[in-house]
């Protein structure tokens, strides 16, 4: 395919530039590299970071996927998936399966990645701590100390309040027991997925300006007490309405014909793929 | 055939970074042999590596014996500033380098801080390696799972002195070693490199 504008979007300093901070931020799990984190034709705040990510890793033979929260389909990651489409030509796909580089906006897949896969998480705020303190010097400070009191004050006094930990998304992690990090706001679900991981993951914020980076088989540890172990969302007893999937994790949705509460696949393109399955096997053995 | 400075590089980084996420995985560059017209007395592996990661923004230093004559094309190629050891973001070692030289540099070569551990030096190092069975260095880290093997031309004492460096973690040096069959494989900081039948 014939492209107006340079290959990936950026020029190659850029690339370069972004490409040495991803090998820092890989060398240092979990440690927030500084980049100049380029002006782009969305908005920060809008996946900059991890799109300025993907943009310079992406090659002509890679197959592209983007979701939002789980879907294929929605404006952030269907305009994602156009920018990067005009300007590489590479293929995009909804499965899974069939994607080497797969952009998401607060969510991992439900189908297992592997090794030959790339995740790419946009990050908001990739700093756990910014909730205690506001300066960023601080903060450097305290990851450089490895004081981490303040990411367990936060959880503390949830369960002061609530009687539990009540992070609703971007539970803090342990990566390879060294620093404290900001999974993105994946749900607490996804937080087992990143421990020994067969996938890199690298996240980008791109207002913040900063990249980091899960490397693969690292160990991530979600932030919990002894008395106070941490949990994912439990979805006992309920299925999607659409395939009727129970081990995954379920968006909670009000039905506005009957009111009454129903859950819904949070994957669309997992969804998609058990329906169809469901759809052959019946084709398969009812004969019309 | 010239390298083709958006998709030749593009794939060489991907090996690298691929390399760098699993240590002691061996990748090939094989695919761009001939590549690479330029005269620059290194090997095609290191010229592609340094061709992929350095331009106008980093500074690097070269241990070689000819090390003003290198230095300047580099430079001339990539636009990155020729250094002294101790300011140095990348560091090369070409084949032939002494043990010694690459023990001392090491010494002296930026290790970052505990504020900012990135600001440390990326070594290229020529070396002969594979992944024998045999093989002397016994690797575990994150990116590895269990464990693996490396066999590499460098000398245990320099591998002792790479050990110092990445002593204070997360303060260290990250290596990436290139060798003449157009291979690349790479050491980070976190990775534990220990010598086997070496006490």
């Amino acid at each position: 395919m014939k492209t107006k504008s340079h290959f990936a979007f950026f020029d190659e300093g850029s690339k370069k530039e972004i490409r040495r901070a991803i090998l820092k931020a890989v060398a240092i799990p979990g440690y927030q590299v500084p980049f100049a984190s380029r002006e782009m034709p969305i908005a920060r705040g809008w996946g900059t970071g991890g799109l300025q990510i993907t943009l310079s890793i992406i090659g002509k033979n890679d197959v592209l996927k983007v979701i939002d929260q789980g879907a294929d389909e929605s404006v952030n990651a269907v305009s994602i998936k156009k920018l990067v489409q005009s300007t590489t030509g590479v293929e995009l796909v909804e499965r899974t399966q069939e994607a080497s580089i797969i952009q998401s906006r607060h969510r991992i897949p439900e189908v297992p990645l592997t090794p030959e896969q790339i995740l790419v998480l946009q990050v908001p705020e990739p700093e756990p701590l910014r909730r205690v303190e506001k300066s960023a010097y601080k903060t450097k400070i305290l990851h450089s100390e490895n004081d981490y009191s303040g990411a367990w004050l936060m959880l503390f006094e949830q369960i002061m309040k609530y009687g539990r930990t009540a992070t609703g998304a971007d539970h803090p992690v342990y990566v390879n027991n060294r620093y404290v990090m900001a999974p993105s706001p994946i749900p607490r679900y996804d937080n087992p997925k990143l421990h020994q991981s067969e996938a890199i993951i690298l996240l980008g914020a791109g207002r913040e300006k900063k990249i980091y980076a899960v490397p693969p088989y690292t160990d991530v540890e979600s932030l919990a007490f002894d008395d106070y172990p941490f949990s994912v969302e439990s979805f006992t007893g309920k299925s999607c309405h659409l395939c009727g999937a129970e081990d995954v994790f379920l968006d909670e949705l009000v039905d506005p014909a009957t009111n009454e509460t129903i859950y819904q696949c949070n994957d669309t393109s997992y969804c998609i793929e058990q329906l169809n399955k469901s759809e052959e096997v019946e084709v398969e053995t009812s004969h019309a | 055939m010239a390298i083709d400075h958006v998709h030749d590089l593009q794939f060489v980084y991907k090996k690298i970074l691929n390399s760098m996420s699993r240590p002691g995985q061996i990748a090939s560059l094989q695919a761009l042999e001939g590549r690479s017209d330029y005269n620059l007395q290194m090997l095609d592996a290191t010229l592609l590596t340094i061709m992929s990661l350095l331009d106008r923004e980093v500074t690097f230093h070269v241990l070689t014996e000819n090390e003003e004559n290198v230095a300047e094309k580099i430079s001339e190629y990539t636009l990155a500033l020729h250094t002294t050891i101790d300011q140095a973001d990348f560091v090369i070692a070409l084949n032939g380098t002494p043990e010694t030289a690459i023990i001392q540099a090491m010494a002296q070569c930026k290790k970052g801080s505990l504020i900012d551990p990135h600001a440390s030096s990326t070594w290229i190092i020529e070396s002969a390696f594979s992944d024998e069975q045999e093989s002397e260095l016994l690797l575990t880290g994150p990116g590895i799972k269990d464990q693996t093997k490396l066999r590499t031309a460098l000398t245990p004492a320099v591998w002792q002195a790479r050990n110092a460096c990445v002593a204070e973690y997360p303060l260290g040096i990250d290596l990436m070693l290139t060798d003449e069959e157009l291979q690349v494989v790479c050491i980070p900081r976190t990775t534990k490199v220990d010598m086997m039948g070496v006490e």
